[in-house]
């Protein structure tokens, strides 16, 4: 059994003597330690598996004083999910030249506090971790320092702190009318009032700053340029889109779930998520830059999750947990697989890049498989997730949005994998062996998570769900509807109709991001107060 | 009339100040300058809103008084002045290297060239 807190203080720890000795020596020794990181990880969720949820004092303090970390299945899960995915990323980038000492320090020391965010049980610990995390990610992102990363990064710490002052906000008003500051603890605090009106501005404080870190509907426009900035490293913006901006959905699930006694909000945030999945969509396919297009698809994809957690439906819940898994391994492929096209062709334009799949067969089949899973063609990973999660539509609007949201993904993605075809004249690259195994590795867990998608529900969630022969077969057949849907789409409309090319162009302004927090805020507010 | 200024309503009010100047004004300092406000207004708040007639600070000999204060707002605020203000420095200098790469304190002069 391990200590929760060395779970999130031993990068950070180890990360510390790494920027001083020699940088050859220094990643071996960081991947060494990340492969017991995983390793732990995995003792871990075992162990919670099996005796149940667990709560631990930090430092030994007694109950009442000490800053407690909690861990459930769920939460366990995810740290496994953070820990694998980083043991990935830092075997990626073994032989890249980006990486220095410092680079790694930063980036192991971020997976400290992500899994910390994962196993903070109160709002205050959450929040400096958060913060934290919040700085390093804004260095991280300008760690190239050409100009266009600057004001990315800059946009990206400045906003996510304005969120996070909401956030304090709402858990000082927690703290007052409740006199508690643990999630759990202010569930049972809530479950005893009978009136809501003391708690909805803590709610609404609380819920914007944790939308914004899920980028929910109109608070994503940090999310594409902190994702897809040009000159990150692409193991950034894999890390980002693939474990980070789980976290806030992650939050959201704790927090609906700390609220659900007195507030209830399931039913307007199923409309933002289908939102959030269609502007995701329009923004992703009008998009030239090959990481642009990535970057608003995981909005997309965000939304979706939304859609799913806030149905109500047991199955539907379970399939968005899952797809979040699902999310964070093809995304992480499909980013590195870009990572090292754009490297290669020394441009991110998604027009000019031709003939990959000559080039680099073995990344271009990973990148097909996490492409077969982002779609949800069937024996993929997205496929399962996508399954259930339809379960949950009995009412009209989601059927109709995972119609749309699916069209959507297929239209991006085909959009995106016109890069495979056609001829290059550049010569084949030479590709080092660490690159070529971790995205194949990732590329095959696309596949393994399709396969065997009930047996891994089960391991993760303890959840149970029988995967219908026929009803399967019959979502087989509705995908390639779908598909076919799709192509037309994409060939027969938007790449002739420039219509959407203005979408392209839309960006808020720094004032025009806290404008959409306050908007945000006041609606939330105001939903609350006129349904409860 | 007196009752109301207190701690919480003022606090309130910076807060939204804070906001008003993050939306109308296009000018970077002033943005981070914005933030120290919001970051003010919450150690307002949590200091005074639970804040007692005659309560006595949590140290030294405590038996004495019957209204001891709560401590634990105020061991968060120090956490929280520390981060903020590692925070603001962050923000300045990130703000000082991008007024050196474009030349403007103000945030659509940026965008502008960002977008280019």
């Amino acid at each position: 059994m391990i200590d929760f807190i060395w779970l999130i203080m031993l990068p950070i720890v180890m990360g510390v003597p790494v920027i001083f000795i020699k940088f050859n020596i220094a990643k071996k020794i960081i991947a060494v330690f990340q492969g017991l990181m995983v390793f732990a990880s995995i003792l871990n969720f075992v162990h919670i598996k099996k005796n149940g949820e667990l709560l631990q004092n930090i430092a030994g303090w007694p109950d009442y004083i000490a800053i407690t970390l909690r861990a459930d299945l769920l939460a366990a899960a995810m740290v496994m999910l953070a820990t694998v995915i980083f043991m990935a990323l830092i075997l990626f980038s073994m032989k890249k030249k980006f990486a220095d000492s410092m680079f790694l320090f930063l980036f192991i020391a971020l997976e400290g506090l992500i899994i910390g965010i994962f196993l903070a049980n109160d709002l205050f610990s959450l929040f400096v971790l958060i913060e934290v995390a919040t700085v390093i990610i804004s260095i991280l992102i300008m760690y190239k320092k050409d100009t266009s990363s600057i004001y990315d990064g800059t946009l990206y710490l400045l906003i996510n702190v304005v969120a996070m002052s909401f956030f304090l906000f709402g858990t000082g008003m927690i703290y007052k009318t409740t006199g508690v500051l643990d999630l759990y603890g202010i569930k049972e605090v809530l479950g005893k009032m009978t009136e809501p009106d003391s708690v909805m501005l803590p709610y609404a404080f609380i819920v914007t700053a944790i939308s914004l870190k899920a980028a929910l509907m109109p608070l994503f426009s940090w999310l594409p340029k902190a994702h897809g900035t040009p000159s990150a490293p692409s193991v950034i913006s894999a890390v980002l889109s693939g474990l980070y901006v789980k976290n806030g959905i992650y939050l959201f699930v704790r927090v609906q779930d700390a609220f659900s006694g007195l507030i209830d909000t399931s039913s307007i945030f199923v409309y933002m998520g289908l939102l959030t999945a269609i502007i995701g969509f329009l923004l992703a396919v009008v998009q030239d830059d090959i990481k642009l297009i990535l970057a608003y698809s995981t909005v997309s994809q965000i939304g979706l999750i939304m859609m799913a957690l806030n149905l109500g439906d047991e199955r539907a819940f379970w399939g968005g947990l899952y797809h979040i898994f699902n999310h964070a391994v093809f995304k992480t492929t499909l980013f590195l697989a870009a990572g090292v096209i754009t490297d290669h062709y020394k441009t991110r334009d998604a027009g000019r890049i031709r003939g990959v799949y000559k080039n680099m067969p073995i990344i271009s089949t990973a990148a097909i498989f996490a492409i077969l899973g982002i779609i949800g063609a069937p024996f993929f990973n997205g496929s399962i997730s996508k399954y259930l999660i339809s379960f949950g539509l009995t009412e009209f609007i989601g059927e109709i949005g995972i119609l749309i949201v699916n069209l959507g993904t297929v239209t991006i993605f085909v959009r995106f994998s016109e890069i495979f075809f056609g001829e290059s004249n550049l010569k084949k690259p030479k590709t080092d062996g660490y690159t070529l195994s971790v995205i194949t590795f990732l590329g095959i867990l696309c596949f393994i998570g399709g396969i065997f998608g009930q047996s891994i529900i089960s391991f993760l969630f303890n959840e149970y769900f029988e995967v219908n022969i026929e009803s399967y077969i019959q979502k087989a057949a509705s995908f390639l509807i779908t598909l076919a849907l799709g192509y037309g789409l994409y060939y027969g409309f938007i790449k002739k109709v420039n219509i959407a090319r203005f979408l392209q162009k839309h960006e808020l302004s720094f004032n025009g991001v806290c404008t959409a927090i306050t908007i945000f805020f006041i609606f939330i507010l105001s939903y609350v107060r006129i349904t409860h | 009339m007196m009752d109301y200024i207190n701690g919480e309503t003022v606090s309130i009010v910076l807060f939204f100040t804070g906001v008003y100047g993050l939306i109308a004004r296009r000018n970077i300092v002033k943005s981070i300058i914005s933030l120290g406000i919001l970051q003010v207004a919450i150690i307002l708040y949590f200091i005074s809103a639970n804040f007692e007639e005659g309560a006595v600070p949590p140290i030294g000999d405590v038996s004495s008084s019957a209204i001891v204060a709560d401590p634990l707002p105020q061991a968060l605020m120090i956490t929280d002045i520390v981060i903020g203000m590692g925070v603001t420095a962050a923000s300045l200098t990130m703000f000082i290297h991008m007024y050196h790469r474009y030349g403007s304190t103000n945030w659509l002069k940026v965008k502008r060239k960002r977008m280019k």
